[in-house]
Order: structure tokens, then C-alpha cells, then sequence
């Protein structure tokens, strides 16, 4: 084995076509390392692993120690090859009826390593369309010559964009026992969906989300790994949200009206307004982020609709049908709101179990302190399902990490489908992963129609889609 | 020349009185607030209990208001900050009490007849008087005009519990009680429940008991193990522990916050769990000190809850509160001199086992003065669930606030009433324990037993844990807890 160098990604911007980029990546690939690029359908994973096969236009970075032998098997790389015979048998002026170029051929001319070439032929079992066309195999077929051929060009760095898509079993776990021969000679970077396809060899995991390599996740951290394939399963997972319980339904909203109106409203500690004169009219399914400077009053805002701050019966405020101070309880407000925030965190230090954590969302209540029903527990169950927490649905609350504490209060939060989600500061607190996944899920809400989102952040990075609707507090002039 | 209500009344009656006490079901409060439901509800005094008794009660809909005395909305007192900052409405009595169907009296008892008289004139026919203490009925013997009706509601936490719970959705265990000689109407019940519900309390547990009944056992509750055992406790262990050559600062912080972790223990699983946490020998340790200071202090219980039913206690404090509270006054300034008071916790590390590995006397004493407390109140006719809430229920409330400041914060924090008869107590003990503190080591103050021998007598292992487990006060204790098991399980 040849001393080799790091291959290295500085600031790397890399534009694709006018709808795709890469932005800022940074990343080192060391020789001894064997890494899995993963995220979701169109987050640019293929797109990285073209950019190591020298796909792409610089826009700014730098890319160094590329080796000049780059083996690459992907979708693009297999359609590019199969469109190249095409024109070939276009071009072809002769009156001879071309069938293009045999398997044969594409796999032996000018090959660096004809004895690998055979071996992989045999332990594919492609010996009986080696006399095809190559443009005439199936897609399976055609995917299988193009790996024989990655693997035999003596490569320095293999780049296989989902190799094992479409392979049945058996040949699946042969080629996985083939790469896993390859370890020491040279290093390998595979694009994965699945994570019960990432081979044991792999090192290194590198998730990609809207064209950025997000996240950097070593193997051997186990709980790193373990909150990657939640994000993963969270991200990708076609199950929708779970129902509503049809015993505890919330009263329907005359749906004419908005869901919050506030006139004139504002908060005052001795005379110093926090904010003031202040109107704001949410409407059903209408998504909204709050944003402003610490102390310009986000959080007094919010209490102020759920009912918290003692000054809502000072202001003019008319919620769900309610005007505050005309004799409703904060009971009746609470049931339409689903609200998660670091305080309310902080005040659920609970040794409750996850599951008893999810149906109290039912009862506006930090803590259950009521009987519930099999209805309600099975809902909780398909939420800790959703979530990826099936196995944890007994453990206790206060042993979760932050971040899965977030995510199960949003679930806390959203499991009767209430008219009005808010979130204040869901991110906060919380590292990358775990911001990703309280992301996703929060996307996942906010795609849905019954329920209208406000969400305070002053991140401009972890902008929600879907969310088109702004309003901004500004520090208050300190007033005499 | 106040007049003791219970005195007055025939020996069946008494008893009758004091064996009040029913444990309601959750489905008697299932007409919510409609009885106060378009009420105007006036509060008298926006302290501890009235701030945020009146959040809850507006939070559920009903309609809240605060009349103050005149001095403190000229000077903007913090009471008329509390009610004006959170957006009730305010005013004298005159503005707002003709107008009431209820009055809360939430002032401090100390001032109650002076509040009533100056308020019950202004009050229209028929409406409700209510109190969440009974003292001023009990032991003072203020008669109520006949077309008034007067109840109790009386939470058994700290206003600010009363708040927090609330908003967490729950509540916090309450006493309730319809003085028989003023329910002309015969809507005292409805009324006391529905103010119950009002403020989250149905939630956590209701006992329906009497004025005689709620005034005899909380004082009996308050002055022995809630607040004297701790008070005692906390100078006898701490000097005992400089005697013995501990860190002063260790010593000091084992106990501030001591009373705090061993009877959280509490809180799960009653003395029973507490003990639980020791090790064998240590366990055994504890309970043979408990056991001996049970026989000592017996007779001390015994004479405070005597004094509580028959009225010398009030009448000797009542005289104090004649004199300008000299007494009261003096024993406060003479805390704040003590050793443990002066000399602040350590900056050093103790782990949550240790304060029960090095706190055996500790322990030993809170199960002492429970239990103590418990046998005693049951023993005077009061009924064991009224003595549960009283005793074991209260001790780790009262426990968190030494943790907070020491001995100030929990005689700031309870009312002149509980640190009155919390110092009777601690005069009467400290020499009652003299001879038996001379006999204690540092193994079970400060340093914990020597770990190198483990082993214990079965039997005798075996005779201390069925005790444990059979004291009465473990029986009820496990119905109570039963109803907010499962449910509460706040760390
Ligand atoms: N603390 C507890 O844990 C607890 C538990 C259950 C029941 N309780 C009962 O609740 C009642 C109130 O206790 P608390 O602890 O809430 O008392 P607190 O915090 O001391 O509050 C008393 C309030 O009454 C006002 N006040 C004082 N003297 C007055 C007077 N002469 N006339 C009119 N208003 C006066 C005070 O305001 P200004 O001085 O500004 O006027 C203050 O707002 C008592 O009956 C007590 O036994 C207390």
C-alpha cells in the first residue's frame, strides 16, 4: 500500500446546474477511512460523491489530494454510459445494423486488472452476457458490469453511489464480503440511504441536508450514531402524523374567525412598557416566526395567547372564540395551544415515562394526573413510533437526552391537533443533530393543514419551510 | 376579651368536632366552579396565600378582586403591587367589599379580628365569609353575623405551591369546612367546594373536616415536628458536631440541606422508605435512637397538643401579641445568634447518600417527631388522615426552606403562629434532650458509622423493618399518596 495523502474539501462551493449547489463544505477523508454519505432524496449526497469522480464547477475553496484513479458506479455515471452508446450506434452511418459495444469489451479493453475482471464476473455469474450489448442489459445487469468495472480499474478511492440498490440478497452480501477484502488497499466512500446497509467497515458517516454537509458522525460513537438514524428514519419515514382522539376531540372553531386577535396589547412591569400598542391577528392553518432581540418580550407575547401572563385579562385579547375576562377558564384557552419551549422543559422534570409524557398532552398537563384511555395510549405509541422511540416508551423522561426531551414534547404538544402549534425556541439548547431533528419534525407539521405554526427564532439558519408569515419585536425605547 | 369558640361547646361536641374529617371522592366536584360562577369574589390581603389563591381562582373564570387596607395602596405596599402588577383590580374595602358575594380573608391570622370587624359591616346580607385558617373562629371565638355564611378552604402547601401545581395542571391537597353556626343557607358545602376546584385543589386530594379540627391539628403539627423537631434538631446536631471536631462548614451544610434530602425520602415512600436509604446497621442505628427519643420527648407532644385543646396555648400567645409581641420578638433575635445560623455552609461536595449515611441522628429525629406527632394528634380524637397531612405530608415543605436560607427562611416563611409556638418547643426540648445528646458520637452526626463490618442480626433486622412498616402513619400514608401516585411523580 502506497503512502497516500488526505483527500481535502476547504470552504468548497460547487454549482452543478442553476438548481443545484453545494455550499461550504468542509471535509477530510483519510486514507484509512471508509465513510457513508447519507440524507434524504435530493440533499445533494450524490452530488458530493460526483464532486470526489470531479463532477461539478468550482465556484470557491478548494479541493486537494483527489487521486488520479477514482472508481465511481452511481445512477449518473451508468445512464452517462448507456446514452454514449446510444449516440454511438446514431452516429453510425454504416448500413450494418450496430448492436454497440459487448459486455465483453466494456469490461476487458483496456482493463488494469483483466484477472479481478474474471473473478467478479464469476462471483456475479454475468458469464452468460458477456456477448451481450451492453446497452441491451437491464438495469441490474448493466449496474453489475459497471461495478466489475470500478473495481478493476485499480482504483486509488472507490465512489459508490448506492451500490447495492436493486441487488438481491445473495449478491448483496457477497459484494459486501468483496469490499470488505478492499479495506486495506484502498478507501471507499458509498452513498447510503439504509442504514442496516452501511457494511461494518464503514468509519465514518457524513450527512448532507439542502446542500451542505451538516453533520460528521464517527462509527464508534454510539449515541451520535443512534440520534443519526433517528434523524434518518424521522427524515425519510412515510408514516404521517397520528391521529386525533376522537373521545377527547377539541370544539370545533367557527372556522370564519381568526384563531388569535390581539388589539393594542402590551406588558408593563412599573410603569416600563416591555412592548406595547402591539396588534397581531393569527388565522386558521396561517404559519407564522416571531423574531427579536432577547428582552423585546417574544415569550411575554406568547403568554399572553396561552394564558400564562397574568396581564392577559388587562388587554384586549380574543382567543378561540374567547374574549380573556369574560368568565372563561384557562383551561378552556389551553386546549386549542400546543406549546413546547426551554421553560417548559425545565419545568417537566419528570420521572414519568416517555409514553406518560406524550398522552399528558392530552390533559394540558405537565405531569398525568388522570386516567387515561387505550385510545389515548395507543396514539402516544404511534407518536414514539414516528419519533423512532418505541423501544424507550417505559424509560423515563428525565433520562433523555436534550434533544429527544425536545422532540417528545413537540409530540406532547402536537398529539390532540390542536388549531395553534407554538413553538418558542424549539432549537435552543439543542447541538446540530439534535436541531436537525426537531427541524424535520417540525417541517412535518407544518406540511399538515390543520394546524397553524408560531415559531420564534432568531436563527436565521433554521428557517422552516412553509412558514411565510413575519413578525418582529423590537427593543422597546425605555419609556419614562 | 377573646372568648375560645371550642371551649364553649359540650365534650360531645368537641369530640364530634375533632373527629371530622372524610377523605371526598373526586366525583363530588364534579359541578366545577358553578357554584362561585358569576360570584364576585373579594380577597382580602394579596401575601402568600392570597396572590396566588386569586390567580387560580381567576385562571378557572370566576371573577377576582383585591380590597387592601388603605395604607398599603397609598404607599404602594408590595401587596398592591402583587394584585395591580397582575392585573386584578383593586381597591379599599369600602370600594369593593359592599359589592362582594364572598370575602377570602387571607390577611395574617394575627390580624383577623381586627380585619373581620372592620370588614363585616361593609358586607351585604347574605353573603360568605371565608378563611384558609380557623384560628380567628377557633381559639378566638369571633362570632360572624347570622346572615353570613363562613367556610374554610385551606391549602396544606405555601402559596407558592399552591400556584405551581396549578399550573402544571394539578393541585395541592386542601382542607375544607363549613362552620356550622354560620350556614344559614345551608350552601356552605357547595360553596367550599366549588372555591376547592377553583384553585386546582380537587385534583391532589380534598378532606372534608371541621374549623375545631383543622385549627387543633395544624397548630399541633406546625409547632412540634414541622417546625421545633427542625429548629431543635438543627442546634443540637451542629453542635454537637463542633464538640466532636468536625469542619465547621461540613457541619453546616449537612444540616441545611440534610432536612431537605432525608425527607424528600419521605415525600415516596414515607419513614419506612427514609429508613430504607441507610444501610443495615445504620438502619437499625437510627431506629434505636428514635425509639429513645420517642420516650423522651412523649410528654413534650403530649403538653403541646394539651395546651392546643384546651386553649392555653392561644390565650399565652394572644397575650404576647397584647404585649407587642416581646416575646415572639426576642426569640427571633436570639435564633439568628445561634451557631448553626451564623456560620454558612461549606463549599464542599456531599452526595445526596451521604446526607442519610451522615445524618443518622437526623433521620432518626424526623421519624421520632412524625411519628410522635402522629400517635399524639390520633391519640387527642383527631383522625388519621387530618394527623398525615399534618405530620409526614408537611415535614419536606418545611424542610426546603431551611435549605434556603437556614432557620430565617422557615421562620419568614410560616406564619407568626407556627415560629410562635416553633420556639415554645425548642426552649422546652433543648434541655429535654440535654442527657441524651451527651451519649452521641459523631458515627451518627457528621462521620457515619465505620464501614468496615456490615453484618447485622437477622432478628433483629427483621423486628425493626416489620416495625416500620406497621406504624399506623405508614398505613394512611400509603391510601394518601395512593391518590396522587402514579400521578405525581415530580422529582
Ligand atoms: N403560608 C401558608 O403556608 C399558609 C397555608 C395555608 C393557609 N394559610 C393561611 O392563609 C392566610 C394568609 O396567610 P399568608 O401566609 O398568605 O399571609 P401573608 O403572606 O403574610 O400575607 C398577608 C397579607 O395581608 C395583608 N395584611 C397584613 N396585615 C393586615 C391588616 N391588618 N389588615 C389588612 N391586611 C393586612 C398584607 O398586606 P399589607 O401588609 O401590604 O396590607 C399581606 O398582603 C392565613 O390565615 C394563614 O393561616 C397560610
Amino acid at each position: 500500500m502506497t503512502t497516500r495523502r488526505p483527500i481535502r474539501l476547504e470552504a468548497l462551493t460547487i454549482q452543478f446546474d442553476e438548481r443545484f449547489q453545494l455550499n461550504n463544505i468542509n471535509w477530510q477523508i483519510e486514507p484509512d477511512q471508509h465513510w457513508v454519505i447519507t440524507g434524504t432524496n435530493g440533499a445533494g449526497k450524490s452530488a458530493l460523491a460526483a464532486v470526489l469522480a470531479g463532477a461539478g464547477e468550482l465556484v470557491s475553496g478548494s479541493l486537494s489530494g483527489l487521486p488520479a484513479r477514482v472508481g465511481v458506479v452511481s445512477f449518473e455515471a451508468q445512464a452517462e454510459l448507456i446514452e454514449a452508446e446510444r449516440k454511438k450506434d446514431d452516429a453510425d452511418i454504416l448500413d450494418v445494423i450496430s448492436e454497440g459495444t459487448p459486455v465483453h469489451e466494456m469490461l476487458f479493453k483496456d482493463c488494469a486488472d483483466p484477472a479481478t475482471a474474471r473473478d467478479l464476473v464469476a462471483r456475479f455469474k454475468l458469464e452468460y452476457l458477456l456477448d451481450r450489448a451492453f446497452r441491451k442489459l437491464s438495469t441490474g445487469e448493466s449496474r453489475k458490469v459497471m461495478l466489475i468495472r470500478a473495481l478493476a480499474s485499480k482504483p486509488d478511492l472507490l465512489v459508490l453511489d448506492e451500490p447495492f440498490d436493486g441487488l438481491d440478497a445473495d449478491t448483496l452480501a457477497m459484494l459486501q464480503q468483496y469490499l470488505a477484502t478492499l479495506i486495506e488497499t484502498v478507501p471507499m466512500v458509498l452513498v447510503l440511504n439504509r442504514f442496516d446497509e452501511f457494511p461494518d467497515f464503514i468509519t465514518d458517516i457524513a450527512y448532507v441536508n439542502q446542500g451542505e454537509l451538516q453533520l460528521q458522525v464517527k462509527r464508534d460513537d454510539p449515541r451520535a450514531y443512534a440520534e443519526l438514524y433517528q434523524l434518518l428514519h424521522l427524515k425519510t419515514t412515510q408514516l404521517a402524523v397520528p391521529p386525533a382522539d376522537p373521545e377527547t376531540a377539541i370544539p370545533a372553531l367557527d372556522p370564519q374567525q381568526p384563531l388569535v386577535r390581539l388589539k393594542d396589547v402590551g406588558i408593563k412591569y412599573d410603569d416600563k412598557a416591555l412592548f406595547s400598542d402591539l396588534d397581531w391577528t393569527i388565522n386558521p392553518n396561517q404559519h407564522w416566526q416571531l423574531s427579536g432581540p432577547n428582552g423585546s418580550g417574544k415569550t411575554g407575547l406568547l403568554s399572553l395567547i396561552t394564558g400564562d401572563h397574568p396581564q392577559c385579562y388587562v388587554n384586549d385579547i380574543f382567543v378561540f372564540g374567547f374574549q380573556r375576562g369574560s368568565g372563561e377558564s384557562i383551561w378552556q384557552i389551553k386546549q386549542f395551544i400546543g406549546y413546547v419551549s426551554s421553560a417548559l422543559q425545565w419545568e417537566y422534570r419528570v420521572g414519568t415515562s416517555l409514553r406518560n409524557v406524550i398522552i399528558s398532552g392530552f390533559y394540558d398537563s405537565i405531569g398525568l394526573y388522570s386516567k387515561y384511555s387505550d385510545r389515548q395510549r395507543q396514539i402516544a405509541d404511534q407518536w414514539l413510533a414516528l419519533l423512532g422511540m418505541s423501544h424507550r416508551a417505559d424509560q423515563p423522561f428525565n433520562k433523555l437526552s436534550y434533544g429527544d426531551q425536545r422532540l417528545l414534547l413537540i409530540a406532547r404538544a402536537m398529539v390532540k391537533h390542536p388549531p395553534l402549534l407554538i413553538l418558542d425556541e424549539p432549537c435552543l439548547g439543542l447541538d446540530d443533530m439534535n436541531r436537525q431533528l426537531v427541524l424535520a419534525l417540525i417541517e412535518k407539521i407544518c406540511a399538515g393543514s390543520e394546524t397553524a405554526v408560531v415559531y420564534v427564532n432568531h436563527h436565521p439558519e433554521d428557517r422552516i419551510e412553509g412558514i411565510d408569515n413575519y413578525l418582529a419585536l423590537n427593543t422597546p425605547a425605555p419609556t419614562q | 376579651m377573646p372568648n375560645n369558640y371550642f371551649n364553649t361547646l359540650p365534650l360531645r361536641e368537641q369530640l364530634e368536632q375533632l373527629a371530622k374529617c372524610r377523605f371526598m371522592d373526586i366525583s363530588e366536584f364534579s359541578d366545577g366552579v358553578s357554584a362561585l360562577k358569576g360570584k364576585k369574589m373579594v380577597i382580602i390581603g394579596c401575601g402568600a396565600q392570597g396572590l396566588n389563591q386569586g390567580l387560580n381562582l381567576r385562571d378557572s373564570g370566576l371573577d377576582v378582586s383585591y380590597a387592601l387596607r388603605q395604607a398599603a395602596i397609598t404607599e404602594k405596599r408590595q401587596s398592591w403591587k402583587n394584585a395591580s402588577e397582575n392585573g386584578f383590580t383593586v381597591g379599599t374595602y369600602e370600594e369593593l367589599v359592599p359589592t362582594a358575594d364572598i370575602v377570602l380573608n387571607l390577611t395574617p391570622d394575627k390580624q383577623h379580628t381586627s380585619v373581620v370587624n372592620a370588614v363585616m359591616p361593609l358586607m351585604k346580607e347574605g353573603a360568605c365569609l371565608s378563611y384558609s385558617h380557623g384560628f380567628n373562629i377557633v381559639e378566638e371565638g369571633m362570632k360572624i353575623r347570622e346572615d353570613l355564611t363562613v367556610i374554610m378552604v385551606a391549602p396544606k402547601c405555601p402559596g407558592s405551591e399552591v400556584r405551581a401545581e396549578y399550573v402544571r395542571g394539578f393541585g395541592v391537597p386542601t382542607l375544607i369546612a363549613v362552620h356550622e353556626d354560620n350556614d344559614p343557607k345551608g350552601e356552605g358545602l357547595a360553596l367550599a367546594k366549588a372555591y376547592a376546584v377553583g384553585t386546582g385543589g380537587h385534583k391532589a386530594g380534598v378532606l372534608m373536616s371541621s374549623f375545631i379540627a383543622e385549627v387543633k391539628s395544624d397548630l399541633m403539627g406546625e409547632q412540634t415536628i414541622l417546625c421545633g423537631m427542625l429548629q431543635t434538631g438543627s442546634l443540637l446536631c451542629f453542635d454537637k458536631m463542633i464538640e466532636e471536631g468536625i469542619d465547621a462548614g461540613y457541619a453546616s451544610k449537612l444540616i441545611q440541606f440534610g432536612w431537605e434530602t432525608v425527607t424528600e425520602a419521605l415525600k415516596y415512600g414515607g419513614v419506612t422508605n427514609m429508613l430504607d436509604r441507610l444501610s443495615n446497621p445504620a438502619k437499625i442505628k437510627a431506629f434505636d435512637l428514635s425509639e429513645e427519643l420517642k420516650v423522651i420527648m412523649r410528654p413534650l407532644y403530649n403538653k403541646h397538643q394539651d395546651d392546643i385543646i384546651d386553649g392555653t396555648f392561644s390565650r399565652t400567645m394572644m397575650e404576647d401579641w397584647a404585649n407587642d409581641d416581646k416575646n415572639l420578638l426576642g426569640w427571633r433575635a436570639e435564633t439568628a445568634e445561634t451557631a448553626f445560623e451564623k456560620t454558612p455552609a461549606g463549599d464542599v461536595e456531599i452526595s445526596e447518600q451521604e446526607y442519610f449515611d451522615h445524618g443518622i441522628l437526623m433521620v432518626a429525629m424526623v421519624k421520632a417527631g412524625v411519628e410522635l406527632a402522629f400517635e399524639t394528634m390520633t391519640a387527642a380524637g383527631i383522625v388519621a388522615d387530618s394527623a398525615y397531612y399534618e405530620s409526614l405530608h408537611e415535614t419536606p415543605l418545611i424542610a426546603n426552606t431551611i435549605a434556603r436560607k437556614k432557620l430565617y427562611e422557615m421562620n419568614a416563611t410560616i406564619s407568626d403562629t407556627a415560629e410562635y409556638g416553633c420556639y415554645l418547643y425548642n426552649h422546652a426540648c433543648l434541655p429535654l434532650l440535654a442527657d441524651f445528646m451527651k451519649g452521641i458520637k459523631s458515627d451518627v452526626i457528621g462521620r457515619g458509622l465505620p464501614v468496615d463490618d456490615n453484618g447485622v442480626d437477622n432478628a433483629r433486622l427483621i423486628e425493626v423493618n416489620t416495625a416500620l412498616r406497621s406504624h399506623p402513619v405508614e398505613a394512611i400514608g400509603a391510601v394518601l399518596r395512593g391518590h396522587m401516585a402514579d400521578m405525581k411523580k415530580i422529582v
